[in-house]
């Protein structure tokens, strides 16, 4: 499935404006939202391809976001992919839900924006 | 605080003699004083109104009376005093009575010499049983006074039972009533093991242990001890263990490498950025460069990485220590793991003048490992290779088949290390004297460098000659031959996805980003 649109929930802004700078020019079409709630809405308004979601999130934590969307009797977002990006260690609970309910997860601090765009690129060729 | 020296004195023995001492003579006194009084007072009822000569004689009967009384005091006590004095001194309590010398022909007159020989006698069985327990006298008499130290004791039989411990010795008991060492061995051999290797061989053989904590970091009540193995083959208690808590002494350092690990995780978000915008900007740059610039450029990026290493093994380390460092076994190529950070190793080495050759063998057999811890070992042992060489020195990653393992060799023909340091590499926080005046570190990349080697089901060694270079070999297993169990263990949750070097994506082969 080819990926195009992206949503990126990220609070911190120069981390998040690096991956939208990088994301345009590699052509992609993506939007940003800063807090947990934005990006729940968000991800309801509009079908994307793919998440990028951030866990610690104001407002609402990213763990909590996936349990809206996924955790429920159907799928909320069948056509978009998740990918979890945090710095911080998780309990064994938040990473076996992320692991249940997402489809990649990265450290940011291990991923450059050229890395994340080669993960995008395979997590497009994996479906 | 009061309390407890109160009670310290209160066990003391040579405190019994001096008030035993004190209240008899009073009691003896204050009798007689008592008893001319009543004398007194009876010859002034029969004879009123005494002379003075009388009223003299009644003054000097008195004097006479307490005079004889203290030295018929002194006579009958001296035998209490002989013998307190003598089990004060065979309790080796420091004390400033004399012991009674019993070739004395007092002793032997007033029969007290076989009281007195019975008491050394006992003191010198005790001696005896030190040095080879043969009598049973020694364990019930000292096991009460051993409790009142920090150290730990433990005696264990030939089977390896506990049979004796004291109160400060840190002990489990499970629900069958057996009695274990409550300890965790995380750099070291446990000391079971060890005791298991005492083969036929080893009649007497010891052992020392550093910085052997009984809990978790986190946890409470834990303590931190140098323990000390003597080993005795033979003996009934066979294995002697003393373990020092050296708490107070051990684990400041760990508060620090907690809080340290608290703020490590806030780093990771500007260090984010920084090798973000470096590594795009690098892109980007090509070509604009002017001079020394790209160099200069160069080892921004080095300096991020190193940091971003650094900051990896606090966080490792500390999350080890606590038991949450997550190692997820996959299938992987070595060639692959190293990919992840060859262009870093590659800057580094050409920033600081060495020449890095790597060379695995094309057919190679797969290995379980956890992508990117494993990569982490490689580095921080490349890293400790360009630390610990010279300008232009050599240093070679290569990789061979040994049985069911893959040896992985970093070596550098550098500075080198004495024995006395080796042995000691891999302790946390170790830092041998020469290296904390030259070169900057933290000591617990090696530390966690083997924990996650150890984490892998792997084994890390080294072989040094000062002046000459160092080889760090990290053996790993063979997937295959682990393939079987790794399966099983993982059928249930996590078959379906790839851990690698960064990250995951679910029903996909590992990605190396």
């Amino acid at each position: 499935m080819p990926i195009k649109n992206i949503l990126i929930v990220e609070d911190d802004r120069f981390i998040g404006e690096m991956y939208v700078r990088s994301l345009n020019k590699a052509g992609y079409s993506v939007d940003w939202m800063v807090d947990g709630n934005d990006g729940l809405i968000a991800a309801r308004n509009k079908p994307y391809d793919l998440m990028l979601l951030d866990v610690m999130l104001p407002e609402r934590r990213g763990g909590e976001i996936l349990q809206i969307l996924r955790g429920g009797a159907q799928d909320l977002i069948p056509g978009t992919k998740v990918v979890v990006l945090t710095n911080f260690d998780q309990t064994e609970q938040a990473r076996k839900d992320m692991e249940q309910y997402a489809d990649g997860y990265l450290i940011k601090a291990e991923i450059t924006p050229k890395k994340l765009l080669a993960f995008i690129e395979k997590l497009a060729a994996s479906s | 605080m009061a309390v407890k020296d109160t009670r310290a004195e209160d066990e003391q023995l040579n405190r019994f003699w001096y008030r035993y001492k004190k209240h008899t003579l009073s009691r003896s006194i204050v009798l007689q004083l008592m008893v001319c009084a009543v004398t007194i007072g009876i010859i002034l009822t029969l004879y009123p109104q005494p002379t003075i000569d009388a009223w003299i004689v009644i003054g000097l009967v008195t004097a006479i009376a307490i005079v004889s009384t203290i030295v018929a005091t002194s006579i009958a006590m001296r035998p209490v005093k002989d013998l307190s004095s003598a089990l004060v001194h065979i309790s080796g309590e420091p004390t400033d009575l004399t012991p009674p010398n019993i070739n004395d022909s007092y002793y032997s007159r007033n029969k007290l010499r076989p009281l007195l020989k019975q008491i050394y006698a006992i003191a010198s069985a005790n001696i005896t049983d030190a040095e080879a327990p043969k009598s049973s006298i020694a364990l019930p008499n000292i096991s009460g006074q051993l409790n009142h130290t920090s150290t730990g004791i433990v005696m264990m039989n030939q089977s390896k039972q506990i049979i004796f411990a004291n109160s400060a010795a840190p002990i489990s008991i499970d629900s069958n009533g057996v009695r274990s060492l409550d300890l965790i061995f995380d750099v070291d051999q446990p000391i079971m093991e060890w005791l298991s290797e005492r083969g036929e061989h080893d009649i007497h053989a010891e052992k020392s242990w550093r910085r052997i904590p009984n809990k978790l970091a986190g946890e409470s009540e834990r303590r931190i001890f140098d323990i000390h193995v003597s080993y005795d083959r033979g003996s009934e208690a066979e294995t002697i263990i003393t373990m020092l808590d050296r708490t107070g002494e051990y684990q400041p350092e760990d508060d620090d490498l907690d809080f340290i690990a608290f703020a490590a995780h806030e780093l990771r978000g500007p260090i984010t950025v920084i090798r973000g915008y470096l590594d795009t900007l690098n892109d980007e740059l090509i070509g604009v460069y002017d001079g020394d610039q790209e160099e200069l450029f160069q080892r921004l990026i080095i300096s991020a990485n190193r940091l971003s290493g650094y900051v990896n093994n606090i966080l490792n380390a500390s999350r080890f220590d606590r038991r949450h460092l997550k190692i997820h076994l996959a299938e992987q190529q070595l060639a692959d793991i190293y990919d992840v950070i060859a262009d870093d190793m590659r800057m580094r080495a050409e920033a600081q003048q060495r020449l890095l050759s790597v060379s695995f063998p094309p057919n190679l057999p797969t290995i379980a490992a956890d992508s990117n811890s494993m990569s982490e070992v490689l580095g921080n042992l490349i890293d400790n290779a360009i630390k610990y060489s010279n300008d232009g020195g050599s240093i070679e990653v290569s990789a061979t088949v040994n049985g069911d393992f893959v040896e992985v060799a970093v070596t550098d023909y550098g500075i080198g290390m004495p024995p006395n340091v080796i042995a000691n590499l891999f302790h946390k926080f170790y830092r041998s004297h020469r290296s904390r005046e030259t070169v900057a570190g933290t000591g617990i990349g090696l530390y966690i460098t083997k924990a996650i080697v150890e984490s892998t089901g792997g084994k890390i060694s080294v072989k040094s000659v000062e002046g000459h270079g160092s080889t760090f070999t990290v053996s790993l297993p063979i997937y295959a031959t682990v393939a079987d169990k790794l399966t099983k263990e993982q059928a249930n949750n996590t078959s379906l996805i790839q851990h690698s070097s960064s990250g995951w994506i679910k029903n996909h082969g590992a990605f190396r980003g």
